[in-house]
């Protein structure tokens, strides 16, 4: 078991692109080679001891691999990028693409997240506990695939577009999320507990879950009647319809 | 008086009958000499594989790509190819470079040069496009650029046939040549992207073209024939009807034939058809869509008074831009892809959809064959020029794999192995052994697009020629590629050296210099056209923008600044 230790010495105002800080890259690594790693804030490359304090304790592989970031991290993207394996604990806010290729391993973030939250993830789990904004789950700006696999769990509330062209997975969203939610998926279960708008724009397959209020419902659905799913009922819709969909919008009664 | 002198080198220069023999070649003032003085800079080519620089007679480099950029930011990230694509950051010498399919303009004039290419030709704008894509030209390095101008669904041209007046046919095709600063007559679907504009598409060569009394076989035999009495140096260069169309076979076939009764001005072609693959299909449907190159090389090897272009398929992601509207309609429904797709006035439609190619799909495995087959079955290799319709079958960066594809028929058989079975009664590619050697390859990308495209000084080494030179780590009296395909592969990706006009702009696969390269262009207005008709041509089309166009005539030209570097080609006047 390694536990690594960053613990934030400033507060930068240009985000910092972080995709190092993963378990894949700390593995095995002393604190001062940790904080030797490049990194750039802007157009200024810097490294990690610039930024924050590294502790280490301990030496393991990936999956062995514990990083917690003890503070708030709102300028720090791309925690997590693309790990494998082993877990992220952020205490505090962490910035856009946190978790994002994530095919493994586990980040638990306690504030909020920003867009991009476990964009195009394809494996392992995230969860923040505070809200999160745009495009969580969704993809890569112009791909047709975005979250592929393993799970996303937001317990506040999300903006537009959660889970956007989604190609699998599962995401669970426990507050509200707004609009459009699931556009143009492919696949995968999104379960929303609280109330949105427009879920479901030109959903090709894939299921969604409404437990709260659906404010606007898009016309493009048709009405299957009522069904029950674990002891809950739902009004079942298919669509969307002008992309001759077969999702299933699955919003309770 | 920059004088250098190659050394050692294996030359292939099929022009000039040099079959990979160790001949110096020596370079003065940006050309190839018969010899250079004693203090001429001398280049060990260490027994190493030399060729002229590589010709593009087709690409889609400038235009048109900078919509595909738009509509893919997701491209930018793609690396597939080390070193030829993705994201680079900037150098002292090299600016950043990204994309795989719709790279950057600076990263397009770097990587053709590491592949040895030095002339590419833009193979598809219209003249309203065309300032913009002269405006990319200027910031693409290194290499000599040319642009065919799209005419097979303006109404001008097709007004004009209509009429039977053949002079304001030529004339203005010259002007539209003129206006665009354009190189050569492109047809793409005639009458297709006409009727495009209302919804509508022609199904074979004898439709009629909605509201001109033409069909596309007067469209191509009135172009066609006004090209050879304007004497232009590239023939009329044509994507023929139904691209992609099970059953396609023969709308093309009834292509080639109707241009036999034209006669061609010069020693070439009277039409160059291109990406034959898309247009090599039997059947009725995709359910029993097959290849048809047995029948389209059967024909080309009986007749001479046509060129093509493989328009060979590559596996994985691939970015379709073509002014054939209504197929990129289709290929969005039919793959549920995104799209973007314009009608541009009175001159053509176009449309941009990315797709992906895998060899898991028989129908791509399909087609991946077909280009193959259409090479190596056409017996003479001046009539095929190596191409993927970039990146329309796949991106540039791929010509090596392409390349050696056509010079090993184990790497043939290691990738039809992968195949599922639906493909194997769909091909012949299987019984084809046929590998091209060197000499061919260097005639299939090098001296028969030049050839083709009327462009004297590419394409070989004899004195004269504009010293592009392009020097691969190959040896090729030791080297069997049928074997060693990988290895060659690698080396045709990354050139020993690429010399242009004289300059060393590549070297152990690294860009050294970049040179700003030249915008070739034919004027067979000025002087091709006489006075009166000139008159008549300009009263017509000042009319016709009043009408019909949303720019104003005296904004339509391009303007000399446009083209800083221009080579401007005058035809002879018969
Ligand atoms: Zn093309």
């Amino acid at each position: 078991m390694q536990t690594v230790t960053l613990t934030p010495k400033r507060s930068p105002v240009i985000s910092i692109e972080a995709e190092m800080i993963t378990p894949d890259v700390f593995a095995g690594k002393s604190d001062a080679e940790i904080g030797a790693i490049p990194a750039w804030e802007g157009n200024e490359e810097i490294t990690l001891a610039d930024v924050f304090d590294v502790a280490v304790d301990g030496s393991a592989d990936a999956a062995g691999t514990k990083i917690i970031i003890d503070g708030n991290v709102p300028r720090v993207k791309r925690i997590g990028e693309a790990m494998t394996a082993g877990e992220i604990v952020v205490k505090g806010d962490v910035d856009m693409r946190c978790g994002a290729l994530m095919s493994g391993g586990s980040i638990t973030v306690e504030g909020n997240a920003d867009s991009w939250v476990g964009r195009e993830m394809t494996g392992g789990e995230i969860l923040v506990k505070g809200n999160a904004t745009y495009y969580a789950g969704g993809g890569y700006r112009g791909e047709t695939c975005g979250m592929r696999g393993g799970k996303l769990t937001i317990e506040g509330d999300v903006l537009d577009y959660l889970g956007e062209h989604m190609c699998g997975g599962e995401i669970l969203v426990k507050g509200n999320a707004r609009l459009l939610p699931g556009v143009l998926n492919w696949s995968g279960t999104i379960t929303i507990e609280g109330d949105t708008t427009l879920p479901g724009g030109e959903m090709k397959s894939g299921t969604i879950f409404v437990k709260g209020k659906v404010l606007e419902m898009l016309p493009s659905y048709k009405d299957e009647g009522t069904e029950e799913v674990d002891g809950v009922t739902y009004r079942k819709y298919t669509g969307d319809l002008s992309r001759n969909g077969e999702g299933v919008l699955y919003v309770s009664v | 008086m920059a004088e250098m002198i190659i050394k050692n080198g294996v030359v292939y220069d099929p022009k000039n009958s040099v079959d990979g023999e160790k001949n110096e070649i020596c370079i003065k003032d940006g050309k190839i000499v018969d010899n250079v003085g004693a203090g001429a800079k001398v280049l060990d080519a260490e027994g190493c594989l030399v060729m002229p620089g590589g010709v593009d007679g087709h690409t889609h480099c400038a235009g048109k790509i900078n919509t595909a950029r738009i509509m893919s930011p997701h491209d930018m990230r793609y690396s597939p190819i080390p070193g030829l694509s993705g994201p680079e950051p900037r150098t002292k010498l090299l600016r950043p470079q990204v994309g795989y399919n719709t790279p950057n303009t600076h990263a397009i004039g770097y990587r053709y040069s590491k592949l040895g290419y030095t002339t590419i030709a833009e193979a598809a704008i219209t003249p309203m496009m065309a300032r913009h894509m002269h405006e990319e030209f200027e910031s693409i390095p290194i290499l000599d650029k040319l642009a065919l101008v799209l005419m097979g669904s303006n109404w001008q041209v097709m007004q004009y046939i209509q009429d039977g007046d053949s002079e304001m046919l030529k004339s203005y095709m010259a002007w539209a040549l003129l206006a665009s600063r354009g190189y050569g007559v492109k047809i793409v679907n005639p009458g297709g992207g006409s009727n495009w504009t209302w919804g509508k598409n022609v199904t074979g060569i004898d439709d009629k073209v909605i509201d001109f009394d033409v069909t596309p076989a007067d469209i191509l035999i009135g172009l066609a024939e006004a090209n050879e009495a304007l004497n232009l140096p590239h023939s009329i260069h044509v994507h023929c009807n139904n691209l992609g169309v099970p059953g396609n076979l023969p709308t093309t076939l009834d292509t080639m034939k109707l241009l036999e009764r034209v006669k061609a001005s010069q020693d070439r072609q009277v039409m160059h058809l291109t990406h034959m693959q898309f247009h090599s299909y039997t059947g009725t449907s995709w359910m029993d869509f097959a290849s048809g190159s047995d029948q389209i090389a059967d024909y080309i090897n009986k007749h001479d008074h046509l060129t093509f272009d493989m328009g060979q398929m590559i596996f994985g992601p691939a970015m379709t831009m073509t002014a054939d509207g209504p197929t990129e309609y289709r290929n969005a429904r039919m793959f549920d892809a995104k799209w973007s797709n314009y009608d541009q006035e009175l001159e053509d439609a176009g449309g941009i959809v990315p797709l992906a190619y895998t060899p898991q799909h028989f129908a791509h495995a399909t087609m991946w064959s077909i280009g193959l087959e259409l090479a190596l079955l056409v017996k003479d290799p001046w009539k095929v020029m190596f191409t993927t319709d970039n990146p329309n079958g796949g991106a540039f960066v791929n010509y090596p794999e392409g390349q050696v594809l056509l010079m090993s028929d184990k790497k043939r058989q290691e990738v039809i192995a992968g195949f599922p079975d639906m493909t194997m009664d769909r091909i012949s590619l299987p019984n084809i052994d046929r590998e091209l050697d060197w000499g061919e390859m260097t005639v299939m990308t090098r001296s028969m697009p030049a050839k083709m495209l009327g462009l004297e000084e590419k394409g070989h080494l004899g004195a004269g020629a504009d010293a592009d030179v392009a020097i691969y780590d190959v040896k090729p009296d030791k080297v069997d590629v049928s074997v060693e395909h990988e290895a060659v592969k690698k080396a045709l990706g990354f050139a020993k050296y690429t010399i242009k006009g004289g300059e060393i702009v590549v070297r152990d696969g690294d860009i050294t210099a970049l040179p700003k390269g030249k915008v070739y262009w034919v004027n067979a207005y000025e002087n091709g056209i006489v006075q009166t008709e000139k008159d008549r041509l300009i009263t017509d089309l000042e009319e016709r923008f009043k009408k019909y166009y949303s720019m104003q005539f005296s904004n339509y030209m391009v303007e000399d600044a446009y083209v800083p570097r221009p080579v401007e080609v005058r035809p002879e006047v018969a």
